[in-house]
């Protein structure tokens, strides 16, 4: 059993090792986790600049929610998808430790890529507003962020689960890229979407998770009807739930893949 | 299973289904493999020989646990395939070749650690593992250079390493001198002879035959998803009706001369080609007895006969076997 353990922890770490040289030996990857966060944070920092200090934190956080959205979820599924078109698919999975840990091992750096992501974006705006953005509990504040950035990395290992089913999850992964944003509240209050959305809405750990963050850095906000506490509560159910369901899928995906034989189609 | 079975496998069948049409409302179905059995021995190096579509790496993938049959059972190591893979799978080898299915970012050594890695080989031994690998495949000068500035038969090389790094019990090489320039196939075929040498099994698919002949102790010739013949080259050379050879080549061959050369003594097999005007029969030949000098005289009117002798060649058999199935 400890063996075992220790093997998985092996194939993580070099997962993890393995994503990070990737990712500093190509630039592309300047695009998502620098670029994008710089022209994220700008954007939204234009659009609500005369606005009052609240509105202009609530934009923000959407903005480096967006940022970290890319980084960490879109990049875990997008590791697997590279998996195919490199075809190191078959033989990653002709290996002993279960392809979950693989994919355990870039969503830990997705994850830290994404935090960078999360900070460019409120150094940013920060530069832009020419004094750091007034937070209501900094501490507290910083300490659900990196929740948040769990939360997404939950979503993302289903997600990297959709590559490994099919070519075809980037189509998929790409049209709802905007709907998360919308859906999750990133952009704007869920509540102004139609009300048969909502309960579509709270299936995702991001929508509490960013609602419970901008109760706790916005002065005045009442988000959700069920507060601060509820939210938390929501995020952490519903990230638990994700993961317990990632371990599952990932079987039973590893099991299909086997069976319908196209783990080398891409 | 005969102790020293390393594979074994019965009636295994392996179907595709693949959804058409407008709306993907049309499933059709391709038989890969329509039952085979087959048996390897511990140690020896089995060639799997087959023309492009007749099933080899479907079930190479169904042996190495890559992929599931649709029936029939598979045994590796004494493992079934299917539901011991876990445990399988770390005494087992595959290399799929071929210019994708590495890390092509990263230099050759980290793509081997990652596996190393992924292999649980211990600790301890990683380096000098990797070491040894990448000085065995010839590619130790290169060994902290992008794979993506590799040539095909480096990447080549690179796959065997990952396939052998972690000492299998058993090796799967899927036509792994494929893209190699003459010296590195060779070395390649050295590697090959050297882990049989260290107890490993080699289960080969290639299209070379006289790959499989040089490295092969037996040969089975899949066409179509059956296996026609299991042998050795010995074995399937007597199958396809004797191991010598006769060519005789001319012109205006009429019914009555090709009777005589069909019922010369030990002729078992009779093989008509063109080239333009000029006719090549090729005969397959049980005895010694028949030479060139006695075709010759069985047939006086064609004194512009081209005969030559040679060994019936691997090549030789296969075609006839595959030509044989497609028949």
């Amino acid at each position: 059993m400890a063996a075992r353990s220790y093997s998985r922890l092996r194939s993580l770490g070099a997962s993890l090792r393995l994503a990070v040289l990737s990712f500093l030996a190509d630039p592309q990857w300047l695009i998502p986790s620098m670029i994008a966060p710089v022209i994220f944070g700008l954007v939204s920092y234009m659009l609500f600049q005369g606005t009052s200090p609240t509105l202009v934190l609530y934009a923000i956080l959407g903005a480096g929610m967006m940022s970290m959205w890319g980084q960490t979820l879109y990049g875990s599924g997008w590791a697997t998808g590279q998996d195919r078109n490199l075809g190191t698919l078959e033989p990653t999975l002709s290996a002993p430790t279960p392809y979950l840990y693989v994919v355990l091992g870039r969503v830990i750096w997705n994850t830290v890529s994404g935090l960078l992501g999360g900070a460019i974006v409120f150094a940013v705006v920060g530069i832009a507003y020419g004094r750091p953005l007034p937070l209501a509990n900094p501490l507290e504040f910083v300490l659900l962020f990196i929740f948040v950035i769990l939360s997404l990395a939950a979503v993302g290992i289903v997600f990297s689960a959709a590559y490994v089913y099919t070519r075809y999850a980037g189509f998929i992964q790409n049209i709802g890229e905007f709907a998360f944003y919308v859906g999750t509240g990133c952009m704007f209050p869920i509540v102004l979407l139609p009300f048969w959305s909502n309960p579509v809405s709270l299936l995702f750990p991001p929508t509490w998770a960013l609602d419970a963050l901008r109760i706790l850095a916005i002065p005045g906000y009442h988000g959700l009807a069920w507060g601060f506490w509820g939210d938390l509560i929501g995020a952490v159910a519903t990230t638990v739930a994700y993961l317990a369901i990632a371990g599952t899928v990932f079987s039973r995906v590893e099991k299909h893949v086997l069976e319908v034989g196209n783990l080398s189609d891409w | 299973m005969s102790p020293s079975a390393a594979i074994r496998t019965h009636g295994i069948r392996r179907s595709y289904a693949a959804r058409k049409g407008f709306l993907f409302n049309e499933i059709v179905r391709t038989d890969a493999l329509k039952g085979v059995d087959l048996e390897v021995n511990s140690g020896e190096i089995f060639g799997l020989l087959g023309p492009n579509g007749a099933g080899k790496t479907t079930l190479t993938k169904i042996l190495s646990t890559l992929l599931l049959p649709t029936e029939g059972h598979a045994e590796v190591l004494g493992l079934d395939v299917v539901k011991d893979a876990p445990r399988l799978r770390p005494r087992i080898g595959l290399v799929l070749g071929g210019e994708r299915g590495l890390y092509n970012r990263v230099s050759a050594r980290e793509n081997l650690r990652y596996f190393a890695d992924l292999y649980g080989v211990p600790t301890a031994e990683r380096a000098g593992r990797i070491t040894e690998v990448l000085d065995r495949v010839g590619l130790t000068e290169s060994a902290d250079r992008r794979v993506e500035e590799f040539s095909r038969g480096m990447k080549q090389k690179l796959h065997i390493a990952r396939g052998i790094l972690h000492r299998p019990e058993l090796l799967f090489l899927d036509e792994p001198t494929i893209g190699l320039d003459p010296k590195s196939a060779r070395e390649t075929r050295k590697l090959v002879r050297s882990l049989v040498a260290d107890g490993v099994t080699i289960f080969l698919t290639t299209h070379y035959m006289f790959e499989a002949e040089e490295l092969c102790q037996r040969i089975a010739v899949l066409t179509r998803g059956r296996i026609v013949a299991n042998d050795t080259v010995q074995g399937l050379s007597r199958l396809v009706g004797g191991d010598r050879t006769l060519e005789v080549e001319g012109y205006g061959f009429d019914d009555a001369e090709v009777e005589v050369l069909r019922r010369l003594p030990g002729v078992s097999r009779l093989k008509y080609e063109e080239f333009g005007p000029r006719i090549r029969y090729t005969l397959r030949v049980r005895t010694s007895e028949l030479t060139p000098p006695t075709v010759q005289a069985s047939l006086p009117g064609h004194r512009e006969l081209a005969i030559r002798e040679r060994r019936t060649s691997l090549e030789d058999i296969y075609l006839d076997l595959v030509e044989e199935e497609a028949a």
